[in-house]
């Protein structure tokens, strides 16, 4: 319907949105710039090109291009997509200074720790963006790398990223190839996850199923959340933050302290209520056949978009601030933002979902006009697999070979090592499925969506969640 | 009749890709299970008695859940996807064997009629045509063969005809890891040893706390740490010496990534630090008839050293926590914070002697009395190593398996069979025609363009040969080169 409505007004030549974005890129730019260029009396000048300033530089872009595609969603103009590749590029330029600047700095390749193996995680998408833009003529291909880009860059200014020196079972070369092996296999698997979205919009899948998939999503996330931190009294549990030493607090190894921030759980509660809301309405509409339930779960999205931001916005404020009471110790404490980094990036790749939702909604037809053939998208997405699984085969024998000499044992059933196993195992079925018995379309689109949420939970659920001697990444 | 055979329905079901990724997702289902359930070979102490409940933790343990990757039907579900591997590669390898040891070289009507890339282009000449077309294969890299003679002959040429042994490369790869694997898990072990400087071992104490003997014996020389400037751990390093019937046979030092290895048998650097032992006291000395004379010695262990012609001195006793009660000197603890070291003087003019120092602690009272006045100057502990102890002979046919398995996925995704044919046939509508038709068992849409490519390369010469042969004029050299 919003469709029908917007496709009967005239093109707009929309220099509005491109000014307004150049015009927020300059002002953030010049924000951040005047904290490094007038220094604190007395203090010495800042440098200019510090690495946090680099990645803030890159950040703004991202954002800058993830603002573009959203408002060539709005729009359909096709100059937004070719702005946006533009602001992807300079970037992915910005980028890469800061990973060259902290190899530089660090003296070894950077992926020693989470924050380091972010900044090259999305340095790879960032590039592979690009590839898949010029090579494969996926030009829109930024819409779903783009936003994943500015959660990985937002992640990288709250974890700790001063440079520390290597312990010593990770001084090895094997290491280092492992890894550039993994962020390269991931990357991939990124690539590819995308793909089979468009290729998914490409294949006509309804949009009443992109609704039900995002809804469902983004549910599992304020499940997930009020599931494990929701506390009495409707509070939110967060973890305490030391601000000078930049870390979690400890009740005791391993034991960390959590603080209840009042009433934020209400909100949580409401918002996930709101977003579960349109994910009823599909599935009551998909059980009595009744398309009109379809229209209520869309504008449900709308409003759980606005609670969602509203949520966001709650969470950031109370996070920063304020002191607050804990029900395993005494007296009060502060949080930071810094100690529930997977809250936030489940909170911010919820908006992005429900927002490339709203793309899909109103701008479905122009998506489709630049998009690749759903078959070519198909074959293209093989192909990737076709990359990232040789990758993730070699990162698993690097990783074993250097286990095997630092811990004496090739292979110990450690957590990561299972999931890495897993992850090769889910794509191998994929392409036994496909190479063998004819898996096309659809269903080898689910499962390259479905491999990547395992690579994902590999990558980042098994860090923070399950225990194990991966405990450097 | 073959399949009402109970044995081979169950055969038949294990060599299908159905029964093989039906395989493949219970194995990922198991090993999800076993990372979210604490497992108790990872687990310290008594962690898993205090998550689960009795009651719960008594089904785990009996299901296998503690214990997943150890468990009889995780390792029976491996066992099975080996079989299945086996039985497809069986099921499958004697059609693959067919077309690397006898091509199909010659296309007959039926396989001219169904292959999907072909084309026909009317010619009048077929010796000329096939010419044409072994000029046009060769100028795209490829090797034609001529098959046949008279009327009868056709063209076939081929790349990468080994990449069909791809997929049984990968198969006999994965089959080669799981060897490995069991030979570790039958005759492997892994154990920890700790040694303080000095101390010779030839056995040690495995996982499941057995007593494993070594057919050699190794001692730890002496080790160190080094630091960052921030205090944290740079180097890790032990000098360690293999020893054979009491001969030295190998000395090296370890360090973190660098084991030493002998008979099979790995020692890695694991864990370190610094015992409650006394390695080195460094003294300054003087005789109390002549307080002036100092002279500076260091003691190693208990080892007599001399102080002048006359008398030797040497560490009697060390205490590394002390406390003086009722004038006797008692041990508190044994963690090096507030040391006492006893030191014995045999002078060959006075006898024995013995006196205590306080490193720590100048103000503690004098205790015994020699000829000679000591004052500490520096002292080190002896440090103590932890290996991880492992013998892992089937971890060679892992590393093989990985080799292997990355040529096996060089050639699976990268290398691309590709086929041409042909032959001068009669067609039913359009009289003698030149046929030719490819096929690639990968990437068909860009070796299908590049056909194509071929493909009209050869009509444009046909056409020029034709054109020319009407003109009764041949200059056919030049406008092959001119194409």
């Amino acid at each position: 319907m919003a469709r029908a409505t917007v496709e009967e007004h005239p093109q707009k030549s929309g220099a509005a949105l491109l000014v307004a974005v150049t015009l927020g890129i300059v002002f953030l730019l010049f924000v951040a710039f005047l904290n490094t260029v007038k220094p604190a009396p007395g203090a010495p000048p800042a440098p200019f090109f510090t690495e946090s300033n680099l990645l803030y530089v890159a950040l703004i872009l991202y954002a800058g291009a993830t603002a573009l595609y959203i408002g060539f969603g709005v729009t359909g103009l096709d100059r937004y997509v070719k702005a946006a590749s533009f602001l992807t590029m300079f970037g992915f330029v910005a980028n890469t200074v800061a990973a060259g600047h902290r190899w530089y700095a660090a003296g070894h390749p950077p992926f020693a720790s989470v924050y380091e193996m972010l900044l090259s995680f999305v340095w790879t998408v960032a590039a592979l963006t690009l590839i898949a833009e010029r090579k494969f003529k996926v030009k829109v291909i930024g819409t779903v790398t783009m936003p994943l880009a500015v959660v990985g860059v937002v992640l990288m200014q709250l974890l700790p990223n001063e440079v520390r020196p290597l312990v010593p079972a990770l001084q090895s070369t094997w290491l280092h190839i492992h890894v550039t092996l993994a962020m390269l296999a991931y990357a991939a698997c990124a690539l590819s996850f995308a793909l089979a979205m468009m290729f998914l919009i490409q294949d006509n899948m309804k949009t009443e199923t992109f609704q039900a998939a995002t809804s469902a999503m983004v549910s599992a996330v304020y499940v997930a959340i009020i599931a494990t931190r929701f506390s009495a009294w409707g509070g939110l549990n967060l973890i305490a933050w030391d601000y000078e030493n930049k870390e979690e607090v400890f009740l005791q190894r391993g034991v960390r302290l959590f603080v209840t921030v009042p009433d934020l759980g209400w909100l949580f509660v409401i918002v996930a209520l709101a977003v579960l809301a349109p994910l009823g309405f599909y599935i009551w509409g998909r059980v009595k056949h009744d398309e009109s339930k379809y229209i209520v779960a869309s504008r449900g999205v709308f409003v759980s978009i606005a609670l969602q931001v509203l949520a966001l916005g709650f969470f950031v404020l109370r996070a920063r601030s304020g002191f607050y009471h804990s029900a395993d110790a005494e007296g009060t404490f502060q949080t930071s933002l810094a100690a529930s980094p997977f809250i936030l990036s489940g909170i911010v790749s919820g908006i992005f979902a429900s927002l490339l939702y709203l793309m899909m909604v109103w701008r479905r037809s122009d998506l489709e006009r630049l998009l690749p053939t759903a078959d070519a998208l198909d074959r293209i997405t093989y192909k990737t697999i076709g990359i990232a699984f040789p990758l993730l085969t070699l990162m698993i024998a690097a990783g074993a070979y250097w286990a095997n000499r630092t811990w004496g044992s090739y292979w110990s059933w450690d957590p990561k090592e299972t999931w890495a196993a897993i992850t090769w195992l889910v794509y191998a079925a994929y392409l036994h499925m496909r190479v063998t018995r004819g898996m096309r379309g659809r269903w080898a689109a689910y499962f390259a969506i479905g491999g990547f949420a395992v690579v994902m939970f590999t990558f980042f659920g098994v860090t923070y969640l399950l225990p194990g001697l991966h405990a450097y990444a | 009749m073959a399949a009402q055979n109970p044995l081979n329905k169950i055969l038949k079901t294990l060599s299908s890709i159905k029964t093989g990724v039906v395989l493949l997702i219970l194995v990922v289902i198991a090993s999800a299970v076993g990372t979210f359930i604490l497992q108790r070979p990872t687990t310290e102490g008594d962690q898993i008695e205090r998550t689960y409940s009795p009651a719960v933790l008594h089904w785990l343990d009996k299901l296998g859940f503690t214990d997943v990757f150890h468990a009889w039907w995780f390792v029976l579900l491996l066992g099975l996807v080996a079989t299945s591997i086996v039985l497809v590669s069986v099921d499958r390898f004697p059609r693959a064997w067919k077309v690397l040891t006898r091509p199909y070289k010659v296309p007959d009507s039926h396989f001219r009629a169904v292959l999907p890339l072909q084309e026909k282009l009317q010619v009048s000449n077929a010796d000329e045509a096939l010419e044409i077309v072994s000029r046009a294969f060769e100028k795209s890299h490829l090797n034609p063969e001529r098959v046949g003679s008279g009327d009868d002959t056709s063209l076939y040429a081929e790349r990468n005809r080994y990449s069909v042994l791809a997929v049984y490369i990968i198969h006999a790869s994965l089959l080669l890891i799981f060897l490995g694997g069991i030979v570790d898990a039958l005759v492997g072990y892994k154990g920890f040893l700790m040694l303080n400087k000095g101390q010779t071992v030839s056995e040690f104490a495995l996982s499941d706390k057995r007593i494993k003997k070594l057919p050699f014996a190794l001692r730890f020389d002496n080790g160190g740490r080094e630091n960052y400037a921030d205090g944290s751990p740079k180097k890790w390093w032990s000098d360690l010496t293999v020893l054979e019937d009491g001969k030295e046979v190998l000395k090296k030092e370890i360090v973190v990534n660098d084991p030493l290895v002998y008979k099979g048998v790995r020692f890695y650097q694991s864990s370190f630090g610094t015992s409650s032992e006394i390695d080195s006291l460094t003294l300054i000395v003087s005789p109390k008839s002549d307080p002036k004379a100092t002279k500076e010695i260091t003691l190693h262990g208990s080892v007599p050293t001399a102080i002048d012609d006359d008398a030797t001195v040497e560490i009697a006793k060390f205490i590394p926590d002390f406390v003086i009660q009722d004038g006797q000197i008692y041990s508190r603890s044994n963690d090096p914070v507030n040391p006492a070291v006893a030191l014995k003087v045999i002078s060959k003019k006075n006898g024995a002697s013995g006196t205590w120092i306080f490193p720590g602690d100048p103000q503690a009272p004098k205790i015994g009395d020699t000829p000679y006045e000591f004052t500490h100057k520096s002292g080190t502990l002896a440090p103590f190593t932890g290996l991880s102890v492992s013998h892992e002979p089937g971890q060679w046919s892992v590393w093989g398996g990985v080799l292997l398995m990355g040529v096996g996925l060089a050639m699976a995704f990268y290398c691309v069979h590709r086929r041409y044919w042909a032959a001068v046939v009669t067609d039913p509508k359009l009289g003698q025609v030149l046929w030719i038709g490819t096929q690639a068992d990968k990437n068909r849409e860009h070796y299908g363009e590049e056909f194509r490519e071929i493909a009209d390369h050869i009509r444009a010469e046909l056409q020029l040969r034709s054109a020319a042969n009407l003109g009764k004029n041949k200059p056919q050299e030049k406008s092959l080169a001119h194409a």
